[in-house]
């Protein structure tokens, strides 16, 4: 079977032309990097504007028994950045849901895809240009967020830490190397629900309870049963590397012209 | 020959979608494939166009074997679906272009001979409106001309005209029409009768296995119709011609009856069966029998 980079740049090529068009579709994409943004930046001027408050020593005993007094709202401040990448991992994961459900079903919704596959695109340049016109906008939108996150955590925290405390290694390695692998599973999961299911408000809803797990280890987290640092998120990476290679064979699997003609045709 | 289609079979698990299907179609021919809903019409034209593998025999598309390339084979022919399928936030020629890419054909030159599409269908000058805004005879107008965009030697319809008012079926009528009279291969799939009497040369009746391929003066002679002028209300003798054996189809217009047999030698047992029934026949004639009757009669065998 031939393999043409120019069909996969044509099928990017409109389907980012469509996600262009579609504003409600844009926003939602937006919506979710803004409170990512937003909400991390007030917590930690609530530890800035008093930092000598008793109470924040309190909670950082809570977490590690070792904090000095007068250190206690500086390790608030790295322990909520730190825990809050987890929450920043649902970004990549959501958007590429938000775009790839509406990609893909998109197709079948509108009836679109029997002209489409008859046409000399391969089911494999398909999946590609569609994943790409999923993950390039998600990979900007991380990107824009995490730099709007570093200037506004340093605007924010410098008073108290007289330094950048953003970007950091764990946030940068994170930022570049854990989020594409968590765009490139939610993008799977997308892909694989879509082509099994014909709308794509259902895939959008089945997919984004993938996002759940995210929100499990945020709890684990902030309620102290679970550490997060560089290491530990090194392992999640690695966990859904191992994820993204086992959707990458049911893709190819499921993503089939016969298959998907004689069920959505 | 631009079709060859050998003892084609399509199985979708254990049902028999469509069986032993085997016909020509030369290059140059507009060629319709009648059945009603349900026949697996659409089935044929996806197995043509690459879109579903057979599950037995063969068929070769434009010297492309089914079993082959498929890229090739799409590459040769245009399907139009019996849904436009059209981005609708995309413009017209966004949804064009997007095609032309797809074919990888030069898109100046493709653009060049589109744009004369366009005028032709009355869509030049709207090519830069967005398509959700066009109504449902321009949108499977510039479905054809998408079908277009890369000069396919094979063209399929399926369905061109279906939910569409009258006025938009004429314009969709009217351009395939101009797409036969250029020369063009082209394949019909439809239910509807008029549309295939006006644009097709050779019909394939398909009702889940091939019924007859013929050309539709060969189909209209199939079996027989018999006009016969009785003295008074020819009604009151359908009954009786009814309960004969072989149970013809008769309609009745004022002192004419219009019997259809499937066998000339049914003609005596009807004229005698009037005859001892009290009618006064004034005269008996062999009528040209329309396109429908003898379509019915073959898709009602065997049900």
């Amino acid at each position: 079977m031939s393999f043409s980079f120019a069909r996969v740049k044509a099928v990017l090529w409109k389907d980012l032309l469509e996600l262009k068009k579609n504003r409600g579709m844009v926003y939602s994409m937006l919506a979710l990097p803004t409170v990512i943004v937003l909400v991390p930046l007030g917590i930690v001027r609530t530890y800035v504007r008093n930092p000598g408050d008793s109470n924040l020593r309190a909670i950082a005993l809570y977490y590690d028994l070792t904090v000095a007094a007068d250190n206690a709202a500086r390790f608030l401040v790295d322990k909520v950045l730190a825990d809050w990448f987890v929450l920043y991992l649902i970004m990549p994961v959501f958007v590429p849901i938000l775009v790839s459900s509406h990609a893909v079903a998109g197709e079948k919704e509108k009836r679109t895809l029997e002209p489409l596959l008859s046409s000399p695109v391969t089911p494999l340049e398909l999946v590609i240009g569609k994943s790409l016109a999923s993950l390039i906008p998600s990979f900007a939108v991380c990107l824009i967020a995490f730099v709007l996150l570093c200037i506004g955590v340093d605007l924010v925290a410098w008073p108290l830490a007289k330094e950048l405390v953003l970007p950091n290694a764990m946030w940068t390695f994170g930022v570049l190397v854990i989020s594409p692998l968590f765009a490139f599973f939610g993008n799977g999961v997308a892909v694989l629900i879509s082509a099994r299911v014909g709308d794509s408000r259902l895939a959008q809803q089945l997919s984004g309870l993938f996002v759940l797990p995210l929100v499990g280890l945020a709890a684990g987290q902030f309620g102290g049963a679970l550490k997060a640092g560089a290491e530990y998120y090194a392992i999640l990476g690695a966990f859904v590397l191992l994820l993204d290679v086992a959707i990458l064979f049911a893709a190819r699997r499921l993503f089939d012209r016969e298959r998907l003609m004689s069920r959505w045709g | 020959m631009s079709i060859v289609v050998e003892s084609l079979e399509k199985k979708f698990g254990e049902r028999v979608a469509v069986t032993g299907l085997s016909f020509e179609v030369k290059s140059g021919e507009v060629f319709g494939l009648l059945g009603p809903n349900g026949a697996g019409k659409t089935t044929t034209v996806r197995m043509l166009t690459g879109l579903l593998a057979p599950s037995s025999g063969r068929a070769v598309v434009c010297g492309v074997d089914l079993s082959g390339d498929g890229t090739a084979l799409r590459k040769r022919v245009g399907l139009l679906t019996e849904q436009p399928g059209l981005y609708d936030r995309l413009t017209a020629r966004e949804n064009l272009r997007f095609f032309m890419r797809l074919h990888e054909v030069d898109e100046t030159a493709a653009w060049k001979k589109t744009e004369k599409y366009l005028e032709r269908f009355g869509l030049k000058g709207r090519e830069d409106e967005p398509v959700g805004g066009f109504s449902k005879g321009m949108r499977q107008k510039l479905a054809i001309v998408r079908t277009l965009v890369h000069e396919p030697e094979v063209i399929f319809l399926d369905e061109p005209t279906s939910g569409l008012d009258p006025q938009s079926a004429r314009t969709v009528r009217d351009a395939v029409a101009e797409l036969s009279s250029e020369g063009r291969t082209l394949v019909l799939c439809s239910h509807n009768l008029a549309e295939v009497e006006r644009l097709c040369t050779r019909v394939a009746v398909v009702k889940s296995r091939l019924r007859m391929v013929a050309s539709l003066t060969d189909l209209r002679r199939e079996g027989l119709a018999l006009e016969i002028q009785v003295e008074g209300e020819a009604s009151a003798f359908v009954s009786l011609l009814s309960a004969l054996p072989f149970a013809p189809n008769v309609l009745h217009e004022g002192e004419k009856l219009r019997v259809m047999l499937s066998k000339p030698e049914q003609a005596p047992d009807v004229v005698s069966a009037l005859v001892s029934g009290g009618a006064r026949v004034h005269s008996v004639t062999r009528a040209a029998r329309p396109l429908e009757e003898a379509y019915l009669e073959l898709v009602k065998e065997e049900t």
